[in-house]
């Protein structure tokens, strides 16, 4: 019996910006091109935070600050992708952001085959997103060669199951979220969330650019 | 001044077990020989990508074969230990549970990996290693069992806080799986294989586990 009027909403929910940037192959080349002539240790990150590993190459959190155009160009479309998402999930208003300094750490990385990242979250930061340089070949056979893993933060909710919460509806799953970045494409999520990178199982490169922001 | 008396103790603890199944190390061999065989055909052949990793049906516990029988009586054996020792039932009370488990077997090969997941309707999982490829001095987490942190609490740090030591540091646990031990931890727990970066491949094999008490209390299906 299905009873008429009842109301369902989702609650706790976590946000997720989503944005694309149009016409974005030059751009991309143009980064491609400058981060492969810096994959070199002079801008490999000197304090990784986790086990480094041969297959994924990961910069210096100081890209923002790179004078290239190319760099500032992405500067400019990831952190207003990462504004209007605050925008749009808080109550604050343009001229309340306007007065706040948005700081950000903001590195790349390069995977080649079998490159990945452990799952990690980013503490002292309020907004995390990811941008799509090179997404890499995909491979049929292995469906989650690189994806972007984003995990439920309702640890053990999903430890009871039975017939009537095994089929949620996406947005109340409990499941990870597997994100298969475009090239040209952003995500901004909650730096609370735990997240990795699967992996790579392509013949060619992944690459992607990163940043945790925090607003003072 | 004088230094504060302090007592500190962890609250919220998760509880990790190793066992040694001093009987299992001598069916390794049978076990390593069987396991492989009982991969299908095809993927035993194959060498490109979808080869990397196995796993069986959960009905390891049903196979006759007396090796597995005897890991089967061992693993869960150890289960029992694990979950006894933290329990506050009385050994009388304990032992009248009835335990329902399901098993099966992973094969991981080089560049290979068991992606994250945690398991319903079940109280403990049980990974036991048959047999595993030599460390590996380029990446120290080859083929580790990796426990996921989940406290979020940890999104502020001070540089005192960041500091903490066992059992209070906050992020990943792991363990690195040596034939004839046994990891014992909550099935809820969300962790992983990392991924293989190791000539050999690595095989285990896994219960998740529940106890039933004797009123015959209902259990969801598993």
């Amino acid at each position: 019996m299905v009873m008429p009027g009842l109301t369902l909403q989702g609650v706790f929910g976590v946000p997720l910006g989503t944005a694309r940037l149009a016409e974005c192959q030059r751009l991309n080349g143009e980064l491609e091109a400058l981060f492969l002539a810096r994959e070199d240790d002079e801008h490999r990150n000197p304090m990784p935070s986790h086990i480094p590993q041969a297959e994924t190459f990961e910069s210096r959190f100081n890209l923002f600050r790179w004078p290239e155009p190319c760099v500032q160009e992405l500067r400019k479309f990831v952190l207003d992708s990462v504004v209007t998402t605050v925008l749009q999930a808080t109550k604050l208003l343009p001229a309340d952001l306007a007065r706040l300094t948005l700081h950000n750490h903001t590195w790349f990385h390069i995977s080649r085959q079998v490159g990945s990242f452990v799952a990690h979250n980013h503490p002292m930061a309020s907004w995390s997103a990811v941008y799509c340089v090179r997404a890499g070949e995909p491979v049929p056979a292995e469906p989650e060669s690189g994806v972007l893993r984003l995990f439920d933060p309702r640890y053990g909710a999903g430890a009871y199951r039975d017939a009537a919460n095994s089929q949620l509806h996406p947005a109340f799953a409990l499941t990870p979220l597997d994100l298969r970045l475009n090239e040209g494409q952003v995500v901004v999520f909650p730096s609370y969330l735990f997240h990795e990178v699967t992996p790579f199982y392509g013949r060619d490169i992944r690459i992607t650019v990163a940043t945790n922001c925090w607003f003072a | 001044m004088s230094a504060p008396a302090v007592h500190v103790v962890p609250i919220f603890a998760t509880p990790f077990g190793v066992v040694t199944l001093p009987e299992a190390v001598t069916l390794n061999s049978a076990l390593d020989t069987l396991l492989s065989e009982r991969a299908p055909p095809q993927w035993r052949a194959a060498r490109g990508p979808g080869a990397l990793m196995f796993r069986s049906r959960e009905d390891l516990g049903d196979w006759p074969e007396e090796p597995v029988r005897r890991l089967m009586s061992e693993m869960l054996a150890g289960v029992s230990a694990v979950a006894a020792s933290i329990s506050e039932l009385s050994e009388q009370d304990f032992a009248a549970l009835r335990m329902d488990a399901r098993a099966w077997f992973t094969l991981v090969r080089p560049d290979g990996c068991v992606p994250a997941k945690s398991y319903a309707n079940s109280s403990w999982l049980a990974v036991y290693c048959v047999s595993a490829p030599e460390p590996s001095s380029a990446r120290v987490d080859s083929g580790v069992l990796r426990l996921y942190e989940s406290r979020l609490g940890t999104m502020f740090q001070d540089p005192a806080g960041s500091a903490s030591k066992l059992p209070y540091r906050s992020g990943h646990c792991t363990w690195r799986p040596v034939p004839g031990e046994m990891a014992v931890f909550p099935a809820a727990l969300t962790h992983e294989i990392a991924l293989v970066r190791a000539s050999g491949a690595l095989i285990l094999v896994n219960a998740r586990v529940r106890f039933v008490g004797s009123g015959g209390a209902w259990m969801p299906p598993w």
